[in-house]
């Protein structure tokens, strides 16, 4: 029970006026800058990383990791209330909890969220405390084809799950995977799909085209069928919060599967976007509900958030052990680490276990209180959906383009977000799905450079994938098995009728 | 009439006394682009010269940090190239600003840019995973002789890193099997798991783990060993490293320098004046301890010197361009 | 054919071009992709090889929903839009393409200002103090929240530089 011992010794660094104070200020701030699109968790804790320049590492870290619990926080409460995920995690969570809005139960699903959220990053700090010697050793076994499989094992988990055509989703996810491949590629430093466009070097921002096809295509939608919100009853009952916060046990398997699921791909890492992706599919694969997916489910709500939040705190322990960010935002903290004095690697455990214990400790405190903020929020929050909708349509229309422009400052993302706007609007009314798209897009080019890295490392066979490791091998059969989920369960369906 | 003609003299007094000082100062926020993503090496070394600059007070107008890192950093340079004799946008780089264009068409060109100062030396050494046979430089390339090649990897492709072992094979008829990743501190956890052999990676990027003694450094690309200091294991502090040239391999020099640019067409006033700001800064005691935690080498080039750095630079890496068929279209 | 009355786009006519507008995304991704070489080299596949072959499913999944589209909705009257529907996307989409363009030129605080204001004032009819009112401050407001706290510079145009702010 040393790790219990040296989490006290943190608790006691951690705990203190000041530490708290800063805790509530980067929770706050993280809020705001979550809540809108295109200032992101990175763009805060960059803002914020002069500010500790002077101060002591502990006390850099909680502000700064503060700021980060608050974004993740923030990032949901747009996706629930306009459809508009202020973060590439909390893309998941628009699925159903847009639609639970729209039904009137706005209140019930940031409740949920928020609830879940908290739940997933308390299992996530708890697996760090419990295992963070072992994670190390465990993380370091990944390299190129083992990274190929979990971005496989994600997809996998996610295809066949959509109702409608097969062939659109198959176009919806190519479209994503090209837009992926737009710019430079890494592996060969070939510009591809450019087509002379200096604009296009950067790449196509995924963030842009989630503010399109969602933000704006979902407007055009609202707009069409005249509805200005009616759906949304502002009233915001004391009583719902309460109400949701009871109906959390009754989710406890999509909380604990979606909780492991985050761990594992927050450590390997995989990161909080595959996570809250596969957690979604996951879970709606093995409910009873399976129809009610995408129409405003509240597991649909709770998983993408448990395993985004899990995922969100677990690696923090890889960019401390191993100096590998998990995220953009880890990035920027380790860069932190490092005008801080301090070097990330495995030896910090050893040299500097105050700083690295009082993290973890105020990675408890944080989560609470990130949790106690955000739900006083809520009032807030759901106020805005009060204000006449010829009002607060067009401020949303100015705070998506504002996002879109502030991601990288091109000129060039304002337009792009038009005819993403557009091709949200007419795929949702055609019945093609989006969600195949985002994650094409998120994922396709690093699935790719891991693919070619294998490659490169196995000149040009394929079985690296099978005989690199027991791990690699292990997470194909199970991509396998999920990708012919579908297959298996109509084959077995027939069997049991014909018997 | 005559008041008036008096305050002009008085004026244009004032205006000479101040030129003599200093021409041009800023008065609006200064832009600093950084040509990488937020916690690569360009970004610490750009925020560390803005926190020395805001402490010490040796700018007047506020500084603005941008990150833009996209496309190997070409992001970073299209945009600081693309208002033209605009003083108030400095961008932070490193030797790519003027090797990309040479390797893929960019939207800007070299010239696009005028040299404000190179700050720092960025080092090389060849790493190696602390359980792996090689004991010194010499046997690890007898290694890399035979067989089909050894697993090396590297920060982005037709990039510093691959080009110095683009050099290093034809130097030594060595045999290398380049993998690139996304960054150095990818390849730098590649490495300590064992899943590639060796890396040529900045000191900076390796230390963690050399630190645990995960990794072994075999050699550093420098003339001279590097600066004493403390230990960073229990054996070996950075000056036991053996230069590559006395471990055998008949490659002296291979440096990353930390470069400053402004867009081409700004007023040499202009130049002067961030030059000698970037003079002072390199003077005080926090630029120190950046060059010694990074285990950089310090130098400090504007003007001429800065000149001939880059036209000589350039030279060594075209012809490895050249021989490698990586050379634009 | 029979035309519905009202009925100004019909899905089966969107269907088609929709899938046509995927197919031709999907030829111009092969074409792009065809530089960097597209088969599979000594240390795996090549640059071109992936975007070209994400293309050639592109255009063949396209066709296969355009030959649903035939075979489905050919028969069916079904309405993709109706005149209504139209005008209230038309009235939504078209200030939007304007403000995006305003911007581009004049910078996002004037293209806001005039887009709020505008739309406040003849789609939600308000009276033009208060359309005003709400306008500038959403400027300010930004203003504050982008380029003071958090040094976020937004796109800005002629107006600012003359006004002197930056």
């Amino acid at each position: 029970m040393d790790n219990f011992s040296n989490l006290l010794d943190g608790f006691s660094i951690a705990f203190s006026l000041f530490h708290l104070a800063l805790m509530a200020v980067g929770v706050l701030l993280g809020i705001l800058v979550g809540v809108l699109p295109g200032l992101g968790a990175p763009n805060g804790v960059s803002l914020l990383l002069p500010l500790t320049f002077t101060m002591d590492p502990v006390s850099a870290i909680i502000l700064l990791t503060s700021m980060y619990w608050g974004a993740l926080f923030g990032g949901s409460t747009t996706s629930i209330l306009f459809n508009i995920p202020g973060e590439p995690s909390s893309v998941a969570t628009t699925f159903d909890g847009y639609p639970m809005a729209q039904q009137g139960h706005a209140t019930h699903a940031l409740t949920l969220a928020f609830m879940s959220a908290g739940s997933g990053a308390m299992f996530g700090v708890v697996v760090i405390t419990l295992l963070s010697g072992w994670v190390t050793e465990f993380a370091l076994q990944f390299s190129s084809p083992e990274y190929f499989a979990v971005f496989l094992l994600t997809f996998a988990s996610f295809i066949g799950m959509g109702s409608g055509s097969a062939w659109k989703a198959v176009v919806s996810m190519m479209l994503g995977f090209a837009c992926a491949t737009v710019g430079m590629d890494g592996i060969s430093g070939n510009m591809r799909l450019t087509f002379g466009f200096s604009e296009l070097v950067k790449g196509i921002s995924f963030l842009v085209a989630v503010i399109g096809l969602f933000g704006l295509g979902e407007l055009m939608q609202t707009m069409e069928e005249g509805l200005r919100f009616d759906g949304i009853h502002a009233r915001i009952r004391i009583r719902d919060v309460f109400k949701a916060v009871a109906s959390m046990p009754g989710h406890w398997l999509t909380l604990l599967r979606s909780a492991v699921i985050g761990c594992w791909m927050g450590i390997t890492p995989g990161g909080p976007t595959a996570a809250s992706f596969m957690s979604y599919g996951l879970a709606k694969r093995f409910s009873r509900n399976k129809d009610n997916f995408g129409k405003g489910e509240p597991a649909g709500v709770v998983a993408p958030e448990t395993a985004d939040h899990s995922a969100g705190t677990c690696a923090i322990l890889p960019m401390l052990a191993l100096g590998v960010p998990g995220s953009a935002t880890a990035a920027v903290m380790m860069g932190g680490l490092m005008i801080w004095g301090l070097t990330p690697g495995p030896m910090l455990f050893i040299e500097r276990p105050d700083f690295v214990w009082g993290t973890i400790a105020s990675m408890y405190l944080g989560n609470v209180m990130a949790v106690v903020l955000v739900l006083a929020t809520v009032p807030m929050f759901a106020a805005i959906l009060r204000i006449p909708f010829s009002i607060i349509g067009p401020l949303i229309v100015v705070v998506c383009f504002i996002g879109a422009y502030t991601i990288s400052g091109s000129r060039l993302d304002l337009w792009l977000a038009l005819p993403f706007g557009v091709l949200g609007y007419v795929f949702k009314k055609l019945g093609y799905p989006i969600a195949p798209m985002v994650l094409a897009m998120v994922l396709g080019d690093k699935a790719e450079d891991a693919f070619r890295q294998s490659m490169m490392m196995s000149k040009g066979s394929l079985s690296i994938f099978w005989t690199n490791s027991p791990l690699v091998a292990t997470i194909m059969v199970l991509a396998v098995l999920l990708l012919s989920w579908p297959l298996v369960s109509a084959v077995l369906k027939r069997f049991r009728k014909v018997a | 009439m005559f008041k008036t003609g008096m305050i002009a003299t008085l004026l244009a007094t004032a205006f000479c006394a101040a030129g003599a000082h200093a021409a041009w100062t800023p008065d609006k926020p200064v832009e600093f682009v950084v040509t990488s993503g937020a916690g690569g090496g360009t970004d610490i070394f750009t925020r560390t010269i803005q926190s020395i600059i805001v402490k010490n007070k040796l700018m007047d107008a506020p500084i603005v940090v941008v990150n833009k890192g996209g496309g190997a950093g070409s992001e970073g340079y299209v945009y600081g190239a693309s208002e033209q004799s605009n003083p108030y946008r400095v961008t932070f780089g490193t030797n790519n600003e003027y090797l990309l264009p040479l390797v893929a068409k960019m939207g800007y060109a070299t010239e696009s840019f005028t040299p404000v100062a190179a700050m720092a030396l960025d080092e090389f050494l060849i790493w190696v995973n602390a359980k792996s046979p090689y004991k010194d430089a010499k046997g690890f390339i007898e290694a890399a002789k035979k067989g089909d090649g050894l697993r090396m990897g590297g920060s982005q492709s037709k990039d510093t890193d691959q080009t110095l072992v683009s050099i290093v094979s034809d130097a030594t008829g060595a045999k290398f099997n380049y993998i690139p990743f996304k960054s150095g501190g990818e390849a730098a956890i590649q490495l300590a798991g064992g899943h590639i052999d060796s890396n040529v990676n900045n000191p900076n990027e390796n230390i963690g783990q050399w630190k645990a003694n995960m990794i072994r450094p075999l050699c550093v690309f420098s003339p001279k060993r590097m600066m004493a200091g403390p230990k960073v294991t229990k054996e070996m502090s950075w000056s036991d490293i053996p230069t590559c040239k006395e471990s055998g391999i008949p490659v002296e020099t291979y440096q990353m320098p930390r470069t400053i640019w402004l867009a081409a067409g700004v007023s040499p006033d202009v130049v002067a004046f961030y030059s000698s700001v970037m003079d002072k800064v390199r003077q005080t005691s926090e630029w120190k301890a950046y060059i010694e935690k990074t285990s950089q080498t310090e130098t400090f080039m504007a003007g001429e010197d800065l000149r001939k750095y880059i036209t000589q630079d350039t030279a060594r890496a075209y012809g490895v361009f050249k021989r490698e068929g990586w050379l634009a279209k | 054919m029979r035309t519905t009355s009202g009925v100004l786009l019909s899905r089966f006519a969107m269907e088609i071009a929709t899938a046509l507008v995927t197919a031709s995304i999907g030829a111009v991704v092969c074409f792009g992709s065809l530089e960097f070489g597209t088969g599979w080299g000594d240390a795996g596949p090549q640059p071109g090889y992936f975007p070209f072959y994400v293309g050639l499913i592109l255009i063949f999944a396209s066709g296969v929903n355009l030959a649903m589209a035939l075979v489905h909705h050919r028969e069916r009257l079904e309405a993709f839009l109706t005149t209504e529907q139209a005008h209230r996307v038309t009235a939504f989409f078209g200030p939007m393409f304007l403000f995006v363009l305003v911007s581009s030129f004049l910078g996002v605080y004037v293209g806001m200002i005039l887009y709020l204001f505008c739309v406040m004032v003849f789609q939600g009819h308000y009276p033009v103090h208060k359309a005003l009112a709400v306008a500038l401050s959403a400027a300010v407001a930004n203003y504050f929240l982008f380029e003071v706290w958090f040094q976020v510079p937004l796109l800005k145009g002629p107006l600012e530089a003359m006004l002197g702010i930056h």
